[in-house]
């Protein structure tokens, strides 16, 4: 079993936060192998910044740490979405935020596309754009179920400087308690 | 012991803690300055000194001079601040001065892309100071070996007295896996001054071509001379003086290989290996991909990768390769490494498959070049 996953997004949207905080959840509160890789320019705004993530319970399976047949993707910015979207499955499950992608640029592709304007419903719920990366890791999770919420939680807790540990949590909450 | 999710970079960071760090020196550089940024925060708070200095040089002697008051001391740099570094080197070659480089390599030469990733540097970190006597090389592959190899080599270069260059890249600086963290009761620990212990006892180093090390503020005067010196560190220039020091430092660390020398075998399951790759550090990454498309069409590939570039146990290629084919060479720069094995396995067919890329090598490009010898 190899699952792999992409997030991709611009600099300041939190996907290496994102991607750290799936990784430490899987790493500690779980017994599959999990690696992965960072990818991100020298702006800390405005440059492309990837993450692979590749999970396994077989050690052998995890050698290569990119992506190149992906299960799960995440996308919050379009700018690598066109590069990075043959190394995604037919049928995969990809989580696409609308405050920055038009929908129907989406056609071309043939995902299961599971999409929310995830920052514009950050900023509106929690009055920061800061925490949609965790809004999405929610809804990755409800939809996937690779890993136990609580455990991502217990994550954020241990991650996170304290004041940022209860709107992260909210954050990450919103979409898994959505009815 | 606990397990994380972290970077090569985290990993060499933490291991150095585990290992009784307790001065590092460098001057920031990509890609290995969050080794820095995360000592300068943690190694105070462990009774440990982070100090910026002005450049490389300033950097490793400090490390050398923190050294010799019995601290463990360490740098990191990258291709630009090693080449700054190597004067220093060879002082603490010949002054037999116990030191880590975290040396996280990227694409070169000159200043290159600080941001991407190459394995240009192998021979350097080897051979690239003056004086001609190399000093071990570790080369992990992954963010466990990161952490595993940081503390084999402030081991070694506590034991052998000597610098010991951790040979990483840029991909593996970012690349994160699950690591299983030992904190110091965990772990071997070794120091110069349990060595007249470890002599006493009996153990698997070799010792005899290493002298006991004083230090400043153990009460007594210390020498500490670059010039040719005799065993009571004085300067002799004479051949016979010269002769003698040279041997015994050359032996000291090649005496040691079947310790220093440390590789994988992945067999992927196959009885026999018929072709053989042999890589190193990040590369191994795109190689496992690579190799489990070539097993698909039943050719046989196994790898070896290194994790040790020097010293090279001999016996262990000799073992390793005995019934193979087919040897091919994987390596992210022209071909550098392939010359040190096909200086030992000189009647095989030894394949170099250099692949310039400034992110993981592409797996396929990787079994197109190998099928074109097969």
């Amino acid at each position: 079993m190899r699952i792999e996953i992409i997030l991709s997004g611009r600099g300041g949207q939190g996907i290496l936060m994102l991607g750290r905080i799936l990784g430490k959840t899987l790493a500690r509160y779980t017994s599959y192998y999990v690696a992965g890789s960072e990818t991100y320019a020298t702006e800390v705004r405005g440059g492309d910044s990837r993450v692979d993530i590749i999970i396994s319970d077989n050690e052998d399976e995890i050698g290569y740490v990119r992506a190149r047949n992906a299960d799960i993707a995440v996308f919050m910015y379009p700018s690598l979405m066109k590069n990075l979207s043959r190394y995604i499955k037919r049928k995969a499950k990809v989580f696409i935020d609308t405050t920055f992608i038009d929908i129907d640029s989406l056609r071309e592709y043939d995902w299961t596309i599971i999409s929310e304007p995830y920052t514009q419903i950050s900023e509106r719920i929690f009055g920061t754009s800061r925490v949609a990366n965790m809004m999405i890791l929610g809804h990755l999770i409800k939809e996937t179920k690779i890993v136990d919420p609580e455990a991502v939680e217990r994550v954020i807790r241990e991650e996170m400087p304290s004041k940022w540990h209860d709107i992260n949590i909210r954050s990450f909450r919103y979409m898994i308690d959505r009815k | 012991m606990r397990i994380d999710y972290i970077s090569g970079n985290r990993a060499i960071a933490e291991a150095a803690i585990a290992s009784g760090l307790k001065f590092f020196a460098g001057y920031p550089i990509t890609p290995s300055s969050d080794i820095f940024e995360y000592l300068a925060e943690e190694l105070p708070r462990r009774g440990g000194y982070v100090i910026q200095f002005e450049d490389e040089l300033a950097s490793i002697y400090a490390v050398i001079g923190a050294s010799w008051t019995c601290s463990k001391a360490m740098t990191a740099t990258s291709g630009p601040g090693f080449s700054l570094m190597v004067e220093g080197i060879s002082i603490a070659v010949m002054t037999e001065t116990p030191l880590v480089i975290a040396y996280i390599m990227r694409a070169g030469p000159a200043t290159g892309v600080p941001t991407k990733t190459g394995q240009y540097d192998v021979f350097q970190a080897e051979y690239g100071f003056h004086g001609g006597l190399p000093i071990p090389v570790f080369a992990p592959s992954n963010p466990q070996e990161a952490y595993d190899l940081t503390i084999k080599a402030f081991n070694t270069s506590e034991i052998l007295r000597t610098p010991v260059v951790l040979l990483s890249d840029a991909s593996i600086a970012n690349m994160f896996g699950k690591v299983l963290i030992r904190e110091a009761g965990e772990i071997e620990i070794i120091d110069r001054r349990s060595i007249e212990i470890l002599r006493k006892k009996g153990c698997e180093w070799s010792l005899d071509d290493v002298y006991e090390m004083k230090c400043v503020g153990d009460g007594y005067d210390i020498y500490v001379e670059t010039l040719t010196h005799d065993e009571k560190n004085i300067y002799r220039p004479t051949t016979d003086v010269q002769r003698r020091l040279m041997w015994r430092l050359y032996r000291k660390i090649i005496n040691n290989r079947e310790v220093l020398f440390e590789y994988s075998f992945h067999n992927y399951g196959n009885k026999r290996c018929r072709n053989m790759i042999i890589t190193y550090g990040s590369t191994f990454s795109s190689v496992s991909e690579a190799v489990r498309e070539l097993n698909k069409n039943e050719e046989d590939f196994c790898v070896f990768k290194l994790k040790t570039l020097y010293p090279i146990n001999e016996k262990i290629f000799y073992e390793k390769t005995r019934d193979v084919d087919k040897i091919f060479v994987v390596e992210n720069n022209v071909g550098l490494y392939v010359k040190e094995i096909r200086s030992i396995l000189r009647d095989k067919d030894v394949i170099s498959i250099s692949v310039i890329d400034l992110e993981y090598p592409d797996p396929d490009e990787i079994v197109e070049r190998v099928r074109e010898w097969l």
